[in-house]
């Protein structure tokens, strides 16, 4: 960092000389934020607008990241990947039994939109999209909602002009909403009493009843994750085990999006045989087969090609 | 004298000679020579099979009597007996990853009103950030006089204080909205935990900053991948909230915001946003996705209540439980958890009848703000079949509702909030079920 911790709020504010205000606080702990750490750091985004940066983006650059970047675990319509939230849909459910609660649906505001793709996606990868692809990924999603045309171009300009349906429809919290009395005697009918129970099966219970067959931990029985797999692995692989865990065990850890499960042996065969070489560009550069859709390095930008096929010898090393 | 067991002669000869297998030297002959003389007293004398079976038990010397302990710092940090089995759970099917997931605090384990460290429920929206604390910093900007940059040997500066509050996922309990779900007390309420809290009062940093006039909202924005934020009213921020890096005594665990995290008390936990790196001061709400998309609460009518901050009052019985059915008929003390996103617990009542009929409880030990409160009524149990209910009363006459009166104001499609009255059915077995009254 640029100073030492021991030295004075004082000094450093001198050194800097760039906050208009010199002036301590009541304690005089602390040194001035510049406008230039700020700026580093404040990425939140308003329903009025205030903090969109410059930049644009179309529905139409929106689709092919959308496609590279988002549909493994959001479906290549928003319609959602396993148990990954879904985005598009839902108009009408939200009074009704089963309400489908998706950006076009329930979401108030489109810069929650921008700002969240921003700071949290592609969930292996946040922070890592520029704010022209953030631009047209927002726009294609509030496509995908029929929110915009097919020839919209988002910047903050035209982010003016959306207006997301459910937004009249969120209020603020009125409760209490109930008012119970301290009723100490005859306070109900036993005779209307209709008992529920629960469902048998759903909740783990091995750590307190014998024989319940339910496992306790996150992934069930149904782990076949990396952390099961004793293999002698190459140096390579080595190296590629926590970059597994940080960018591929998001979808191949459970098989999201058609992504073959780390250890799964089975499903790791016919990929084996066509060569590492093929395997690591499919990593590297992104690929859509038949079963679904591999993006480039993961979504996760960030790594070097090198990290990138030390993480595939992982996976093949541990899947044989 | 009663003869609480007779096994035959030839049986407990078998069962000591197989026990003494594992023996060796003085231990086996020690051993043989009690059993045989146990064997000797079989007709006169009371024979408790479990002294011979468990040789640990009275009259036998414990094994681990017989020789030296385990001597200082062999574990400088220490850790739970090997005998006990403390664990936070998860629900597997409930969330996509481990990632953005949550975990149970097993409330049916535990004393007292404190949630030690490593028990307290998780909830992440992006895993666990690895925060090193030197190059971590706090950044306040926004609507002040005074934009500051505070690293944790900064924070210290201030003037601390500790507070012992619950924290509480809105969540909790948010599996039962459409019936009973979970045969479980750690997997209906355990997204709930209490905790001593060290830190500066955040009013104390907003003096530092200087909030300009205009300034009615704060941004609090954590270091995690989700980049965690959510809107903060400048009223609670002023009020009681704290910004704190100590819990129960030592740092804050890594699972619980380390280095540094916001704490709003009594208000849904993901608003004590955690791996705190930056607080902005704005004229109005950011409406982040968590406080749109998520954490709102959808109405019959389709309509959404937004800003849900406060966790209402709320009781359950822990002893007995799914996990702790009843095993002895007679004396039984009922014990549970009271608590109050708005203030103290001011009473708490018991019910063995499904909520006919109620008795008043007694409140144990501390009675704290925003704090779990424990609550207990002794009583008789024999064999007879409960449906056994706490009901909470806070500080405020809230009294804690039914959860008919719930879902007749808001359906039965919610996920927050739920804070009806809680039902365990005891059977004459002395098991334990989840149940609903409706």
């Amino acid at each position: 960092m640029f100073r030492s911790p021991k030295c004075g709020a004082f000094t450093a504010a001198l050194l800097m000389s760039i906050s208009p205000v010199l002036i301590a606080g009541p304690l005089g702990i602390g040194a001035p934020a510049t406008a230039e750490m700020i700026a580093g750091w404040d990425i939140d985004i308003r329903p009025d607008g205030q903090g969109l940066p410059p930049g644009a983006g179309s529905v139409a650059d929106g689709e092919g990241l959308y496609e590279a970047q988002c549909a493994s675990c959001h479906g290549l319509f928003g319609e959602g990947a396993g148990r990954w939230p879904v985005l598009a849909g839902g108009e009408g459910t939200l009074d009704t039994a089963h309400p489908e609660k998706t950006v076009g649906s329930y979401w108030p505001y489109a810069s929650t939109l921008w700002d969240y793709i921003h700071r949290a996606m592609p969930y292996p990868a946040p922070q890592s999209l520029t704010d022209d692809e953030v631009y047209a990924i927002t726009a294609y999603v509030l496509y995908l909602n029929d929110i915009v045309d097919d020839d919209f171009v988002l910047n903050q300009e035209t982010f003016q002009e959306v207006k997301m349906p459910n937004e009249p429809n969120f209020y603020i919290d009125d409760r209490p909403d109930v008012v119970n009395t301290r009723c100490m005697a005859n306070c109900a009918d036993p005779a209307l009493f209709e008992i529920v129970t629960t469902i048998n099966g759903v909740t783990p219970t091995a750590h307190f009843k014998e024989d319940s067959g339910v496992a306790a931990n996150h992934y069930g029985n149904e782990s076949s994750g990396a952390e099961s797999v004793k293999v002698a692995l190459s140096d390579a692989a080595v190296a590629g085990e926590s970059v597994h865990a940080k960018a591929c065990n998001v979808c191949h850890g459970a098989g999201i999006a058609g992504a073959p499960v780390t250890g799964d042996a089975g499903a790791w065969t016919d990929r084996i045989a066509q060569g590492m070489s093929t395997l690591n560009k499919h990593a590297i550069e992104g690929y859509v087969g038949k079963n679904g859709v591999m993006p480039a390095k993961g979504g996760n930008m960030a790594l070097s090609d090198d990290e990138v096929a030390n993480a595939v010898a992982f996976m093949v090393e541990s899947s044989q | 004298m009663t003869k609480l067991f007779e096994p035959s002669l030839p049986k407990l000869m078998e069962a000591l000679a197989s026990e003494a297998q594992g023996l060796k030297g003085m231990d086996r002959r020690n051993f043989l020579k009690g059993g045989i003389a146990a064997v000797a007293g079989l007709a006169s004398v009371q024979i408790i099979p479990k002294a011979n079976a468990e040789p640990n038990l009275p009259p036998n010397i414990p094994e681990w009597q017989t020789y030296l302990g385990r001597g200082v710092v062999a574990k400088p940090y220490g850790e739970p007996s090997e005998f006990e089995d403390l664990q936070r759970r998860t629900v597997p099917w409930l969330t996509a990853d481990a990632q953005s997931s949550i975990s149970m605090t097993p409330l049916q384990d535990l004393e007292g009103i404190i949630t030690p460290s490593g028990l307290v429920f998780e909830r992440y929206h992006g895993g666990i950030p690895n925060v090193n604390p030197d190059q971590h910093r706090l950044i306040i900007h926004g609507l002040v006089d005074r934009p500051l940059v505070l690293s944790m040997d900064d924070l210290r500066r201030f003037p601390s204080v500790s507070e012992i509050r619950f924290i509480e996922c809105p969540a909790n309990g948010g599996m039962e909205w459409r019936g009973a779900q979970m045969e479980a007390v750690q997997f209906t309420h355990g997204m709930l935990s209490c905790c001593e809290w060290t830190g500066v009062k955040l009013s104390s940093l907003l003096a530092e900053v200087g909030v300009k006039p205009e300034g009615k909202w704060i941004l609090a924005e954590g270091a995690d991948a989700a980049g965690m934020s959510r809107s903060i009213p400048i009223e609670k921020a002023l009020d009681d909230a704290l910004i704190v890096w100590g819990q129960n005594g030592e740092a804050l665990r890594p699972e619980q915001g380390y280095p540094v995290r916001l704490l709003l008390p009594g208000w849904e936990g993901n608003t004590s946003v955690k791996w705190l790196r930056r607080l902005e001061v704005g004229d109005q709400p950011w409406h982040h996705r968590e406080e749109t998309s998520k954490y709102t609460d959808l109405m019959p009518d389709g309509r959404a209540r937004r800003f849900t901050w406060v966790q209402e009052c709320n009781s359950v019985i822990t002893s007995p439980c799914p996990e702790k059915p009843l095993r002895h008929r007679g004396f039984l003390e009922i014990q549970g958890f009271a608590w109050s996103g708005k203030g103290k617990i001011k009473a708490v009542d018991v019910s063995f009848d499904g909520g006919v009929n109620w008795q008043r409880a007694e409140l144990k030990g501390l009675v704290l703000d925003k704090a779990l409160t424990r609550f207990s009524l002794q009583t008789q149990w024999n064999g007879e079949p409960w449906l056994l209910q706490s009901r909470a009363i806070d500080e405020t006459g809230y009294v804690q509702p039914t959860l008919r009166q719930l879902r007749d104001q808001r359906g039965g499609w919610s996920i927050y909030h739920k804070n009806s009255i809680h039902t365990w059915n005891v059977t004459e077995k002395g098991e334990v079920y989840n149940v609903q009254i409706s």
